[in-house]
């Protein structure tokens, strides 16, 4: 595996983007600041507030924590999946299809769990 | 092993080779736009731009220099730095993931064989999962970076949409792994070349009159992988991220000029990406319709009777056969963002984790059933 | 120097000049950023041994979800205290210098370990471990998982669901934005 191209176009893309922010930078100049409120973030015509506290709403993390967990599982799938044909040509392939078929159905649980549990409502 | 080539010609032509394919994507973008901007026109029936040059092809030229003109602008009350360095980000994981999509048959000029891609990966689809994985970091920062509060939600909205559909995309490709046994995407695509055959039970069932692809062995997985992509690229029906509606532009509304254009680079990546995916999992990449690389090159030197040019004239037919199946992803792209209207964000939220995961999680399990009884039983 | 061992040197740097911003950025932010940039770089590492797969999930799974919770949770707080926390004051101070002090071991201890091995080469670990019977490190890890330790396998998919509920419970208790009652 080429890590050498793609450490390189890697390095080369961030000097081509900085260059270009650079480029854009020195032909249209430093925004000059004619009022105050130009420089505020967006708002909808009232004056801006600070945001002190926010409050997310907690699915976001629930999402997210959730997202992880069934990654990992999808990430055991790969593998599995790859090697398949082999271990069925090497004959081990009842064991292998039969331990992910059950680690599916743990899959299948946890999943059926949540939708039913309404952890994935979004109201 | 690792580094790029083991003499300085291997390695100057595979440095030219990256900056070819990250200039192919970057000069791709305006194209994109231009045909983005007239099929939308064409689609609801007005003009389009057609006033800068035949047709309005030049209108992009003269948006970028007005780009240029347009003075650096930051939000007093965001991070200087992380508001900087989003764009720049925008572009690298795109471009990376890009370089490994093969493109075209090796070809072989005397003792070298060069590689129509950027570099060959050899857990393809596992890097380029990775890597534009990677994308969620670009519009964090950014929303973070502009200090205002609807780039934040907008990058909060979009970050979830696209780790819940990453889901889908990993489960949907299950099945295809599952068939082809390798993570090599030219492995992948030399399985899927001349016609199409299986075995099954033993026997061996072959069909002339339809290609080798993936799709034909795959059709969930196709619609699952393609739908879960255009939520990864933020695209209609799943453009949640920019919701002009409620969020007035998403993580990037405090971007303007070259900046913003990155992005956009950025966004184009990711829908090149989805497209060369496709084309190679599900329709055979470079390959042409029921013939091998093989028979285009006896053909080529029948043609022309000299073993240099029918290679060169293979690389060429095999290029265009890619670039016209990776068109018409595109061009599906660009037509269902001007066909179907945008989602809620609990019906998107449903659609990813309710209806795709468990329908990718069925195909996963009914091809494994598949290859399973009909290699483990053999009727001899 | 051959490309590799130029390879590898690059790396480590970049590896440990990430992991050390980690602890000595003020900003959580940055502090995240950073380490997504050593799991990256780890990544890389683990491509330099041959470890594709691996290289892969560490990509997938640690840098693509982990630090993206990571850093999708402390975007939302108000980092402003956590800046002063982390800025001022004797206690912290005190931190400081403890830190600097176990960080100060660990470098000590590090290079002793690297001065030891440094002679090795990738190439070298890489046939040692084939040696060892791994030729493949996909099938290698897939037999592992699947054949030899199909009970710790699926003990895991348990310990996945395990935690999933708990997730949920948690999120569901009281004083919370979505709490049932």
């Amino acid at each position: 595996m080429p890590i050498g191209g793609v450490i390189f176009i890697t390095l080369f893309i961030a000097a081509f983007g900085t260059s270009l922010i650079y480029l854009a930078r020195w032909t249209g100049g430093k925004a000059k600041k004619t009022s105050q409120a130009k420089f505020d973030v967006y708002e909808c015509g009232l004056p801006v507030e600070e945001k002190k506290d926010t409050k997310i709403s907690v699915k976001f993390y629930l999402t997210a924590i959730l997202f992880i967990l069934f990654d990992i599982e999808i990430i055991f799938m790969y593998p599995w999946a790859v090697n398949f044909r082999h271990f069925l040509a090497t004959g081990s392939g009842l064991l292998v299809f039969g331990s992910m078929m059950v680690f599916l159905l743990i899959f299948i649980f946890g999943l059926w769990w949540e939708i039913k549990s309404k952890a994935l409502e979004w109201d | 092993m690792t580094s790029m080539g083991n003499t300085t010609f291997e390695i100057v032509i595979n440095t030219i080779k990256l900056l070819a394919v990250f200039l192919l994507m970057v000069q791709a973008v305006p194209i994109l736009v231009w045909l983005e901007r007239r099929g939308s026109a064409f689609i609801q029936n007005r003009f389009g731009p057609n006033r800068v040059g035949p047709l309005g092809l030049v209108q992009l030229l003269a948006d970028a220099v007005k780009f240029l003109t347009k003075e650096d602008f930051a939000p007093e009350k965001g991070n200087r730095i992380m508001f900087y360095m989003a764009p720049v980000f925008a572009l690298i994981p795109a471009a990376v993931a890009y370089a490994a999509i093969p493109m075209s048959v090796p070809l072989k000029v005397g003792d070298y064989t060069f590689l129509i891609q950027g570099y060959e990966i050899n857990v393809g689809i596992v890097f380029i999962l990775g890597i534009s994985s990677l994308a969620a970091y670009t519009i964090l920062m950014a929303g973070w970076g502009s200090g205002s509060k609807f780039s934040l939600m907008g990058a909060l909205r979009a970050s979830a949409q696209i780790i819940s559909y990453e889901l889908a995309l990993g489960l949907s490709i299950v099945g295809i792994i599952l068939l082809y046994g390798t993570f090599n995407l030219t492995e992948m695509i030399h399985a899927q070349q001349g016609i199409y055959h299986f075995s099954a039970f033993g026997y061996t069932v072959a069909a002339s009159w339809l290609p080798n692809w993936g799709i034909f062995y795959q059709p969930l997985g196709m619609i699952l992988f393609f739908s879960a992509t255009f939520a990864e690229s933020n695209r209609l029906p799943f453009d949640l991220a920019e919701g002009e509606a409620e969020l007035v532009a998403g993580f990037h509304t405090e971007y303007g000029g070259f900046k913003m254009l990155m992005f956009f680079i950025g966004e184009y990546g990711h829908m090149m990406i989805a497209s060369g995916l496709m084309a190679t999992f599900f329709f055979g990449g470079y390959s042409i319709w029921n013939f091998t690389p093989q028979e285009v090159y006896n053909w080529c030197y029948g043609l022309v009777g000299s073993e240099q040019i029918a290679n060169v004239m293979n690389v060429v037919l095999h290029f265009l056969s890619y670039n016209i199946k990776f068109a018409i992803f595109l061009w599906i792209f660009i037509h269902v963002r001007w066909t179907l209207p945008r989602f809620r964000y609990d019906q998107l939220m449903d659609l990813g984790w309710k209806t795709m995961l468990p329908w990718a999680l069925g195909n996963t399990i009914v091809t494994a059933i598949v290859i399973f009884v009909t290699s483990y039983f053999v009727i001899s | 120097m051959t490309a590799d061992v130029f390879l590898f040197w690059f790396l480590a740097l970049i590896t440990v000049i990430s992991g050390l911003a980690v602890v000595l950025m003020a900003n959580p932010i940055y502090s995240a950023l950073c380490l997504a940039m050593t799991m990256i770089s780890v990544a890389a590492i683990f491509v330099t041994l041959q470890a594709y797969f691996l290289a892969g999930v560490q990509i997938i799974v640690y840098a693509g979800a982990v630090m993206v919770l990571f850093v999708m949770v402390l975007m939302l707080f108000d980092l402003k205290h956590e800046l002063q926390a982390f800025t001022r004051g004797r206690a912290t101070g005190a931190l400081k210098i403890a830190s600097v002090g176990i960080l100060s071991g660990l470098i000590v201890g590090a290079v002793t370990i690297g001065l030891t091995i440094a002679g090795r080469s990738s190439d070298e670990v890489i046939s040692a471990a084939a040696a060892g019977g791994v030729v493949d490190t996909t099938r290698g890890l897939s037999e592992a998982l699947f054949l030899k330790n199909i009970f710790g396998f699926e003990a895991l998919g348990v310990l996945l669901l395990v935690i999933a509920v708990g997730t949920v419970a948690l999120s569901r208790s009281k004083g919370g934005t979505h709490a049932r009652d």
